[in-house]
Protein backbone atom coordinates (compact mmCIF):
# COMPACT_ATOMS: atom_id res chain seq x y z
CA UNK A 1 0.00 0.00 0.00
CA UNK A 2 2.98 2.38 0.77
CA UNK A 3 4.46 1.73 -3.11
CA UNK A 4 0.65 2.98 -4.22
CA UNK A 5 0.88 6.09 -1.94
CA UNK A 6 4.20 6.63 -3.27
CA UNK A 7 3.49 6.28 -6.62
CA UNK A 8 0.13 8.37 -6.93
CA UNK A 9 2.55 11.01 -5.10
CA UNK A 10 5.08 10.78 -7.51
CA UNK A 11 2.77 10.92 -10.06
CA UNK A 12 1.05 13.95 -8.90
CA UNK A 13 4.36 15.77 -8.44
CA UNK A 14 5.75 14.55 -11.96
CA UNK A 15 4.51 17.90 -13.46
CA UNK A 16 7.29 19.47 -11.45
CA UNK A 17 9.79 20.48 -14.47
CA UNK A 18 9.23 23.68 -12.67
CA UNK A 19 9.04 27.30 -14.80
CA UNK A 20 9.28 30.86 -14.36
CA UNK A 21 6.20 32.26 -13.67
CA UNK A 22 5.62 36.05 -13.65
CA UNK A 23 2.86 37.64 -11.61
CA UNK A 24 1.70 39.15 -14.40
CA UNK A 25 0.90 35.53 -15.81
CA UNK A 26 -0.81 33.65 -12.86
CA UNK A 27 -4.24 34.70 -14.21
CA UNK A 28 -4.88 31.09 -14.79
CA UNK A 29 -3.62 30.49 -11.31
CA UNK A 30 -6.04 33.20 -9.83
CA UNK A 31 -9.68 31.65 -11.12
CA UNK A 32 -11.13 30.86 -8.23
CA UNK A 33 -11.93 26.77 -9.24
CA UNK A 34 -7.88 26.77 -9.61
CA UNK A 35 -8.06 26.79 -5.23
CA UNK A 36 -7.26 24.52 -3.03
CA UNK A 37 -10.57 24.66 -1.86
CA UNK A 38 -13.04 26.75 -4.51
CA UNK A 39 -16.07 26.96 -1.87
CA UNK A 40 -14.85 26.80 1.87
CA UNK A 41 -18.20 26.23 2.89
CA UNK A 42 -18.97 23.52 0.87
CA UNK A 43 -15.07 21.62 1.97
CA UNK A 44 -15.76 22.33 5.45
CA UNK A 45 -18.77 20.41 5.14
CA UNK A 46 -17.89 17.91 2.99
CA UNK A 47 -14.30 17.41 5.91
CA UNK A 48 -17.52 17.17 8.91
CA UNK A 49 -19.42 14.91 7.06
CA UNK A 50 -16.54 12.46 5.99
CA UNK A 51 -14.93 13.03 9.95
CA UNK A 52 -17.89 11.47 11.25
CA UNK A 53 -18.39 8.89 8.97
CA UNK A 54 -14.51 7.60 8.25
CA UNK A 55 -11.74 6.50 10.45
CA UNK A 56 -9.65 9.00 8.80
CA UNK A 57 -9.47 12.89 8.96
CA UNK A 58 -6.86 15.15 8.53
CA UNK A 59 -5.04 17.31 6.41
CA UNK A 60 -3.55 21.17 5.66
CA UNK A 61 -4.90 22.86 8.76
CA UNK A 62 -5.10 23.22 12.21
CA UNK A 63 -8.28 24.65 12.83
CA UNK A 64 -11.57 22.23 14.20
CA UNK A 65 -12.47 20.96 17.21
CA UNK A 66 -14.18 17.36 18.01
CA UNK A 67 -17.80 16.88 17.89
CA UNK A 68 -20.01 13.89 19.18
CA UNK A 69 -20.53 12.74 15.90
CA UNK A 70 -17.01 11.01 15.85
CA UNK B 1 -14.17 40.43 -21.03
CA UNK B 2 -16.89 38.16 -23.71
CA UNK B 3 -14.97 35.23 -24.04
CA UNK B 4 -14.07 33.34 -20.29
CA UNK B 5 -11.79 31.71 -22.61
CA UNK B 6 -9.12 34.67 -23.53
CA UNK B 7 -6.51 35.29 -21.44
CA UNK B 8 -7.27 38.64 -19.63
CA UNK B 9 -5.02 41.23 -19.32
CA UNK B 10 -2.24 41.65 -17.10
CA UNK B 11 -4.26 44.49 -14.93
CA UNK B 12 -7.39 41.44 -14.35
CA UNK B 13 -4.37 39.13 -13.26
CA UNK B 14 -3.29 41.34 -10.33
CA UNK B 15 -6.77 42.46 -9.60
CA UNK B 16 -7.82 38.83 -9.41
CA UNK B 17 -4.37 37.53 -7.59
CA UNK B 18 -5.30 40.67 -5.37
CA UNK B 19 -8.97 39.60 -4.40
CA UNK B 20 -7.38 35.97 -3.12
CA UNK B 21 -9.07 35.19 0.34
CA UNK B 22 -6.34 33.18 2.70
CA UNK B 23 -8.16 31.02 4.38
CA UNK B 24 -11.40 31.22 3.20
CA UNK B 25 -10.62 30.30 -0.72
CA UNK B 26 -7.43 28.69 -0.34
CA UNK B 27 -5.50 29.97 -3.62
CA UNK B 28 -2.83 27.91 -5.05
CA UNK B 29 -0.89 31.48 -5.38
CA UNK B 30 0.56 33.77 -2.38
CA UNK B 31 -2.11 34.84 0.18
CA UNK B 32 -3.64 38.36 0.15
CA UNK B 33 -5.87 40.12 2.62
CA UNK B 34 -9.61 40.28 1.45
CA UNK B 35 -10.47 43.07 -0.14
CA UNK B 36 -14.27 43.18 0.11
CA UNK B 37 -16.44 42.06 3.04
CA UNK B 38 -18.27 38.13 1.69
CA UNK B 39 -21.32 37.09 3.59
CA UNK B 40 -22.51 33.67 2.64
CA UNK B 41 -25.29 31.17 3.61
CA UNK B 42 -25.31 27.53 2.76
CA UNK B 43 -28.20 24.98 3.49
CA UNK B 44 -27.54 21.32 3.35
CA UNK B 45 -29.79 18.18 4.31
CA UNK B 46 -28.32 15.07 4.71
CA UNK B 47 -29.95 11.31 4.69
CA UNK B 48 -28.85 8.03 5.03
CA UNK B 49 -30.49 5.16 3.61
CA UNK B 50 -32.11 2.71 5.66
CA UNK B 51 -30.36 -0.11 6.98
CA UNK B 52 -31.65 -3.22 5.30
CA UNK B 53 -34.03 -5.74 6.49
CA UNK B 54 -31.42 -8.49 5.96
CA UNK B 55 -28.99 -6.86 8.12
CA UNK B 56 -31.53 -5.79 10.48
CA UNK B 57 -31.79 -7.27 14.03
CA UNK B 58 -33.71 -4.83 15.76
CA UNK B 59 -33.99 -0.92 16.77
CA UNK B 60 -35.37 1.32 14.28
CA UNK B 61 -34.16 0.90 10.09
CA UNK B 62 -34.38 4.65 9.77
CA UNK B 63 -30.55 6.36 9.90
CA UNK B 64 -29.51 9.77 10.39
CA UNK B 65 -31.35 12.89 8.47
CA UNK B 66 -29.26 16.38 9.36
CA UNK B 67 -30.31 19.44 8.29
CA UNK B 68 -27.22 22.19 8.27
CA UNK B 69 -27.40 26.19 8.22
CA UNK B 70 -24.07 27.09 7.46
CA UNK B 71 -23.08 31.30 7.81
CA UNK B 72 -20.16 32.71 6.79
CA UNK B 73 -18.88 36.45 7.21
CA UNK B 74 -14.74 37.52 5.74
CA UNK B 75 -13.66 41.19 6.51
CA UNK B 76 -10.58 43.21 6.01
CA UNK B 77 -10.04 45.02 9.20
CA UNK B 78 -6.95 46.86 7.83
CA UNK B 79 -4.60 46.71 5.16
CA UNK B 80 -3.00 43.74 6.36
CA UNK B 81 -5.53 41.89 8.48
CA UNK B 82 -8.36 40.30 8.14
CA UNK B 83 -11.11 38.25 10.00
CA UNK B 84 -13.36 35.51 8.91
CA UNK B 85 -16.21 33.94 11.38
CA UNK B 86 -18.02 30.53 10.54
CA UNK B 87 -21.45 29.41 12.05
CA UNK B 88 -22.76 25.76 11.43
CA UNK B 89 -25.95 24.77 12.89
CA UNK B 90 -27.01 21.32 12.59
CA UNK B 91 -30.37 19.55 13.66
CA UNK B 92 -30.85 15.89 13.26
CA UNK B 93 -32.67 12.63 13.94
CA UNK B 94 -32.79 9.48 13.68
CA UNK B 95 -31.62 5.57 14.93
CA UNK B 96 -27.90 4.88 14.58
CA UNK B 97 -26.00 1.07 14.92
CA UNK B 98 -25.74 0.47 18.19
CA UNK B 99 -24.34 -3.58 18.62
CA UNK B 100 -23.84 -6.32 15.91
CA UNK B 101 -24.53 -10.09 16.92
CA UNK B 102 -24.53 -13.04 15.08
CA UNK B 103 -27.33 -14.90 13.54
CA UNK B 104 -28.31 -18.34 13.45
CA UNK B 105 -25.83 -18.73 11.02
CA UNK B 106 -23.33 -16.99 12.20
CA UNK B 107 -23.73 -14.05 10.26
CA UNK B 108 -23.42 -10.37 12.01
CA UNK B 109 -26.84 -8.53 12.30
CA UNK B 110 -27.21 -5.18 13.50
CA UNK B 111 -28.73 -3.67 16.16
CA UNK B 112 -30.12 -0.18 15.95
CA UNK B 113 -31.01 2.53 18.62
CA UNK B 114 -34.48 3.67 19.06
CA UNK B 115 -35.14 6.40 16.68
CA UNK B 116 -33.88 9.66 18.60
CA UNK B 117 -35.41 12.94 19.04
CA UNK B 118 -34.11 15.88 17.33
CA UNK B 119 -30.75 17.00 18.35
CA UNK B 120 -28.78 20.27 17.18
CA UNK B 121 -25.33 21.27 17.49
CA UNK B 122 -23.80 24.63 17.22
CA UNK B 123 -20.31 25.21 15.78
CA UNK B 124 -18.36 28.52 15.84
CA UNK B 125 -15.23 29.01 14.36
CA UNK B 126 -13.52 32.07 13.81
CA UNK B 127 -9.77 33.28 11.52
CA UNK B 128 -7.69 36.35 12.34
CA UNK B 129 -5.19 36.87 9.56
CA UNK B 130 -2.36 39.18 10.53
CA UNK B 131 -0.20 40.02 7.20
CA UNK B 132 2.91 41.02 9.24
CA UNK B 133 4.73 41.61 5.51
CA UNK B 134 3.97 40.92 2.18
CA UNK B 135 4.47 37.43 1.88
CA UNK B 136 4.11 36.16 5.33
CA UNK B 137 0.47 35.89 6.95
CA UNK B 138 0.09 34.83 10.50
CA UNK B 139 -3.45 33.24 11.60
CA UNK B 140 -4.60 32.95 14.78
CA UNK B 141 -7.76 30.56 15.00
CA UNK B 142 -10.64 29.49 17.53
CA UNK B 143 -13.66 27.99 17.93
CA UNK B 144 -16.61 26.93 20.21
CA UNK B 145 -18.83 23.56 19.31
CA UNK B 146 -21.66 22.70 21.52
CA UNK B 147 -24.44 20.08 21.67
CA UNK B 148 -26.54 18.14 24.44
CA UNK B 149 -23.74 15.84 25.32
CA UNK B 150 -20.91 17.34 23.99
CA UNK B 151 -18.49 20.10 23.55
CA UNK B 152 -15.34 21.17 22.41
CA UNK B 153 -12.72 24.63 22.16
CA UNK B 154 -10.17 24.61 20.52
CA UNK B 155 -7.40 27.19 19.28
CA UNK B 156 -4.87 27.03 16.58
CA UNK B 157 -2.02 29.43 14.93
CA UNK B 158 -0.78 29.03 11.40
CA UNK B 159 2.09 30.68 9.31
CA UNK B 160 2.22 30.88 5.43
CA UNK B 161 5.21 32.45 3.87
CA UNK B 162 5.45 32.71 0.47
CA UNK B 163 9.03 32.74 -1.44
CA UNK B 164 8.22 34.34 -5.14
CA UNK B 165 11.78 33.50 -6.43
CA UNK B 166 11.53 29.76 -5.99
CA UNK B 167 7.61 29.99 -6.81
CA UNK B 168 7.43 28.18 -3.39
CA UNK B 169 4.75 28.76 -0.16
CA UNK B 170 5.76 27.29 2.89
CA UNK B 171 2.90 26.69 5.35
CA UNK B 172 2.36 25.05 9.13
CA UNK B 173 0.46 25.52 12.07
CA UNK B 174 -0.96 24.47 15.60
CA UNK B 175 -4.33 23.15 16.81
CA UNK B 176 -5.40 22.30 20.39
CA UNK B 177 -8.72 20.88 20.63
CA UNK B 178 -10.06 20.39 24.26
CA UNK B 179 -13.55 18.38 24.51
CA UNK B 180 -15.87 17.12 26.91
CA UNK B 181 -18.32 14.22 27.38
CA UNK B 182 -21.49 14.15 29.49
CA UNK B 183 -23.37 11.44 27.30
CA UNK B 184 -27.52 11.42 27.88
CA UNK B 185 -28.65 8.50 29.68
CA UNK B 186 -31.95 7.31 27.35
CA UNK B 187 -33.22 4.44 26.00
CA UNK B 188 -29.50 3.46 25.36
CA UNK B 189 -27.67 2.56 28.34
CA UNK B 190 -24.06 4.92 28.21
CA UNK B 191 -21.00 3.81 29.58
CA UNK B 192 -19.58 6.52 30.98
CA UNK B 193 -21.35 9.69 32.91
CA UNK B 194 -18.62 12.28 32.01
CA UNK B 195 -15.33 12.19 30.08
CA UNK B 196 -12.52 14.32 28.46
CA UNK B 197 -10.37 14.04 25.34
CA UNK B 198 -8.37 16.31 23.56
CA UNK B 199 -6.35 16.66 20.68
CA UNK B 200 -3.34 18.55 19.51
CA UNK B 201 -2.44 18.80 15.79
CA UNK B 202 0.80 20.39 13.89
CA UNK B 203 1.03 20.43 10.06
CA UNK B 204 3.72 21.28 7.54
CA UNK B 205 2.99 22.14 3.99
CA UNK B 206 5.05 23.29 0.69
CA UNK B 207 3.00 24.84 -2.79
CA UNK B 208 4.72 25.10 -5.67
CA UNK B 209 3.74 26.97 -9.27
CA UNK B 210 4.99 25.00 -11.59
CA UNK B 211 3.62 26.56 -14.59
CA UNK B 212 1.19 29.23 -15.59
CA UNK B 213 -1.21 26.74 -15.20
CA UNK B 214 -0.14 24.10 -12.93
CA UNK B 215 0.21 24.43 -9.04
CA UNK B 216 1.04 21.44 -6.35
CA UNK B 217 0.82 21.26 -2.72
CA UNK B 218 2.08 18.35 -0.43
CA UNK B 219 1.21 18.74 3.58
CA UNK B 220 2.14 16.22 5.90
CA UNK B 221 0.42 16.35 9.49
CA UNK B 222 0.27 14.58 12.84
CA UNK B 223 -2.32 14.38 15.41
CA UNK B 224 -2.38 13.37 18.63
CA UNK B 225 -5.44 12.21 20.26
CA UNK B 226 -5.66 11.42 24.61
CA UNK B 227 -8.70 10.70 26.75
CA UNK B 228 -12.03 8.55 26.22
CA UNK B 229 -11.78 7.74 23.01
CA UNK B 230 -14.23 5.00 23.02
CA UNK B 231 -18.25 5.46 21.54
CA UNK B 232 -20.05 5.81 25.03
CA UNK B 233 -23.12 4.91 23.04
CA UNK B 234 -22.00 1.16 21.53
CA UNK B 235 -21.94 -1.82 22.44
CA UNK B 236 -19.73 -4.94 21.46
CA UNK B 237 -21.13 -8.77 21.31
CA UNK B 238 -18.44 -11.15 22.80
CA UNK B 239 -20.34 -14.64 22.29
CA UNK B 240 -18.80 -16.80 25.61
CA UNK B 241 -20.02 -14.59 28.45
CA UNK B 242 -22.91 -15.16 30.28
CA UNK B 243 -24.35 -11.71 29.70
CA UNK B 244 -22.50 -10.79 26.14
CA UNK B 245 -22.76 -6.74 25.74
CA UNK B 246 -20.07 -5.21 26.97
CA UNK B 247 -19.23 -1.19 26.32
CA UNK B 248 -17.11 0.08 22.98
CA UNK B 249 -13.84 0.24 25.11
CA UNK B 250 -11.16 1.38 22.97
CA UNK B 251 -7.13 2.42 23.95
CA UNK B 252 -6.95 6.24 25.40
CA UNK B 253 -4.49 7.76 23.51
CA UNK B 254 -4.19 7.56 19.10
CA UNK B 255 -1.81 8.79 17.33
CA UNK B 256 -2.35 9.96 13.66
CA UNK B 257 -0.12 10.58 10.13
CA UNK B 258 -1.78 12.31 7.22
CA UNK B 259 -0.35 12.81 3.59
CA UNK B 260 -2.34 14.98 1.66
CA UNK B 261 -1.05 16.28 -1.88
CA UNK B 262 -2.84 18.33 -3.97
CA UNK B 263 -2.69 19.15 -7.73
CA UNK B 264 -4.54 21.90 -9.45
CA UNK B 265 -4.07 22.63 -13.53
CA UNK B 266 -5.94 24.93 -15.98
CA UNK B 267 -6.72 23.41 -19.36
CA UNK B 268 -7.39 26.41 -21.51
CA UNK B 269 -8.67 24.66 -24.38
CA UNK B 270 -11.53 23.62 -22.64
CA UNK B 271 -12.02 26.59 -19.89
CA UNK B 272 -11.69 24.10 -17.08
CA UNK B 273 -9.68 23.32 -14.17
CA UNK B 274 -8.67 19.63 -13.20
CA UNK B 275 -8.03 18.47 -9.86
CA UNK B 276 -6.08 16.08 -7.93
CA UNK B 277 -6.24 15.49 -4.44
CA UNK B 278 -4.69 11.97 -2.20
CA UNK B 279 -4.43 11.28 0.94
CA UNK B 280 -2.65 8.98 2.37
CA UNK B 281 -3.39 7.96 6.36
CA UNK B 282 -1.64 5.70 8.74
CA UNK B 283 -2.35 5.55 12.86
CA UNK B 284 -1.18 3.41 15.82
CA UNK B 285 -4.73 2.00 16.12
CA UNK B 286 -3.58 0.44 12.65
CA UNK B 287 -5.94 1.84 10.60
CA UNK B 288 -4.24 2.68 7.30
CA UNK B 289 -6.57 4.89 4.63
CA UNK B 290 -6.18 6.22 0.85
CA UNK B 291 -8.10 8.81 -0.20
CA UNK B 292 -8.40 9.88 -4.09
CA UNK B 293 -10.79 12.48 -5.52
CA UNK B 294 -10.35 13.87 -8.98
CA UNK B 295 -12.35 16.60 -9.97
CA UNK B 296 -13.22 18.72 -13.27
CA UNK B 297 -14.29 22.45 -12.85
CA UNK B 298 -16.03 23.03 -15.75
CA UNK B 299 -16.77 26.97 -16.73
CA UNK B 300 -19.67 27.45 -19.58
CA UNK B 301 -19.36 30.80 -20.56
CA UNK B 302 -19.23 33.79 -18.27
CA UNK B 303 -21.17 33.21 -15.52
CA UNK B 304 -21.84 29.09 -15.35
CA UNK B 305 -19.53 26.80 -14.03
CA UNK B 306 -20.28 22.54 -13.80
CA UNK B 307 -18.55 20.99 -11.00
CA UNK B 308 -17.66 16.90 -11.31
CA UNK B 309 -15.76 14.91 -8.51
CA UNK B 310 -15.54 11.34 -8.25
CA UNK B 311 -13.87 10.43 -4.42
CA UNK B 312 -12.78 7.00 -4.03
CA UNK B 313 -12.02 6.38 -0.36
CA UNK B 314 -10.42 2.75 1.68
CA UNK B 315 -9.14 1.95 5.08
CA UNK B 316 -8.09 -0.76 6.99
CA UNK B 317 -9.60 -2.27 10.87
CA UNK B 318 -8.18 -0.73 13.48
CA UNK B 319 -6.36 -3.50 15.32
CA UNK B 320 -9.69 -4.13 18.24
CA UNK B 321 -12.28 -4.08 15.90
CA UNK B 322 -14.50 -6.94 14.80
CA UNK B 323 -17.83 -7.10 13.98
CA UNK B 324 -18.75 -9.53 16.64
CA UNK B 325 -16.19 -11.55 19.38
CA UNK B 326 -16.09 -15.02 19.80
CA UNK B 327 -14.21 -14.81 23.58
CA UNK B 328 -12.85 -10.96 24.64
CA UNK B 329 -9.43 -9.63 24.01
CA UNK B 330 -6.77 -10.23 26.08
CA UNK B 331 -5.81 -6.21 26.38
CA UNK B 332 -9.79 -5.65 27.03
CA UNK B 333 -10.36 -3.41 23.67
CA UNK B 334 -13.03 -4.00 21.61
CA UNK B 335 -15.42 -2.39 18.91
CA UNK B 336 -18.11 -2.74 16.49
CA UNK B 337 -17.95 0.16 15.42
CA UNK B 338 -18.71 0.27 11.30
CA UNK B 339 -16.42 3.24 11.24
CA UNK B 340 -13.53 1.02 12.87
CA UNK B 341 -14.19 -1.63 10.15
CA UNK B 342 -12.21 -2.39 6.77
CA UNK B 343 -14.08 -1.56 4.11
CA UNK B 344 -13.48 1.38 0.72
CA UNK B 345 -16.44 4.18 -0.34
CA UNK B 346 -17.24 5.46 -3.76
CA UNK B 347 -18.47 9.32 -3.74
CA UNK B 348 -19.92 11.05 -6.83
CA UNK B 349 -20.45 14.67 -6.47
CA UNK B 350 -22.04 17.47 -8.76
CA UNK B 351 -22.29 21.09 -8.72
CA UNK B 352 -23.84 24.04 -10.55
CA UNK B 353 -22.76 27.44 -9.55
CA UNK B 354 -24.03 30.73 -11.09
CA UNK B 355 -22.38 33.86 -10.99
CA UNK B 356 -24.76 37.14 -11.02
CA UNK B 357 -23.20 40.68 -10.32
CA UNK B 358 -22.55 40.84 -6.71
CA UNK B 359 -23.86 36.90 -5.70
CA UNK B 360 -22.78 33.54 -6.15
CA UNK B 361 -25.35 31.12 -6.02
CA UNK B 362 -25.08 26.71 -6.24
CA UNK B 363 -26.31 24.07 -6.18
CA UNK B 364 -24.64 20.56 -4.81
CA UNK B 365 -25.53 17.01 -4.53
CA UNK B 366 -23.45 14.59 -3.64
CA UNK B 367 -24.08 10.68 -3.27
CA UNK B 368 -21.93 8.28 -0.82
CA UNK B 369 -21.85 4.41 -0.73
CA UNK B 370 -19.44 2.14 1.58
CA UNK B 371 -19.67 -1.10 0.29
CA UNK B 372 -16.26 -3.63 1.61
CA UNK B 373 -16.07 -4.40 -2.36
CA UNK B 374 -14.72 -1.05 -2.54
CA UNK B 375 -11.81 -1.44 -0.31
CA UNK B 376 -8.13 -2.01 -1.76
CA UNK B 377 -7.81 -5.20 0.30
CA UNK B 378 -10.14 -8.47 0.77
CA UNK B 379 -12.82 -7.73 3.43
CA UNK B 380 -13.56 -11.08 5.30
CA UNK B 381 -17.03 -10.17 6.48
CA UNK B 382 -18.44 -6.25 6.22
CA UNK B 383 -19.96 -4.86 8.59
CA UNK B 384 -23.51 -4.43 8.46
CA UNK B 385 -23.82 -0.83 9.52
CA UNK B 386 -22.01 0.65 6.18
CA UNK B 387 -23.64 3.60 5.52
CA UNK B 388 -24.87 5.08 2.09
CA UNK B 389 -25.80 8.70 1.85
CA UNK B 390 -26.60 11.88 0.00
CA UNK B 391 -26.21 15.46 0.59
CA UNK B 392 -27.97 18.71 -1.36
CA UNK B 393 -26.83 21.79 -0.63
CA UNK B 394 -27.73 25.20 -2.06
CA UNK B 395 -25.67 28.29 -1.30
CA UNK B 396 -25.38 31.77 -1.52
CA UNK B 397 -22.81 33.83 -0.87
CA UNK B 398 -22.37 37.71 -1.66
CA UNK B 399 -19.83 40.24 -2.08
CA UNK B 400 -20.34 43.82 -0.69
Amino acid sequence: MRILSLATVIFLLSACSVTRVDPWDRQYLARPEMAWDPDGSSATYRAHVYFSKEASNGGASAGGGGCGCN
Amino acid sequence: MNNNNKKPSALMALTSAAMALPGVGGKTEAAAPVSEPVLSYHVSHYREADIERKDHLGGARERYEIDTHQLGFAAPLTHAADLKLDLMVESMSGASPWYIQPDADGRPVQAMSGASIKEERYDVQGRFNHFVSKDTVLSYLAGYSDEHDYQAINVGLEIEHNIPVQQLTVSGGIGYSDDELEPTQGTTPVSVVKADKDNLTAFVGVGLIVNERTAVQTNLSVSDQQGFLSDPYKLVFIANQVNPLFADSRPDDRRQWVWLTRLRHFVPAANAAFHADYRYFDDDWDVESHTLELGWYQNIGVSWRFDTALRWYSQTAAYFYAPYFLSARPDGYATSDYRLSPYGALGLRLKLVKKLGPWQLSAELESYSAKDSYSLDSVEVENPGLVEFTTFSLGFDRVF
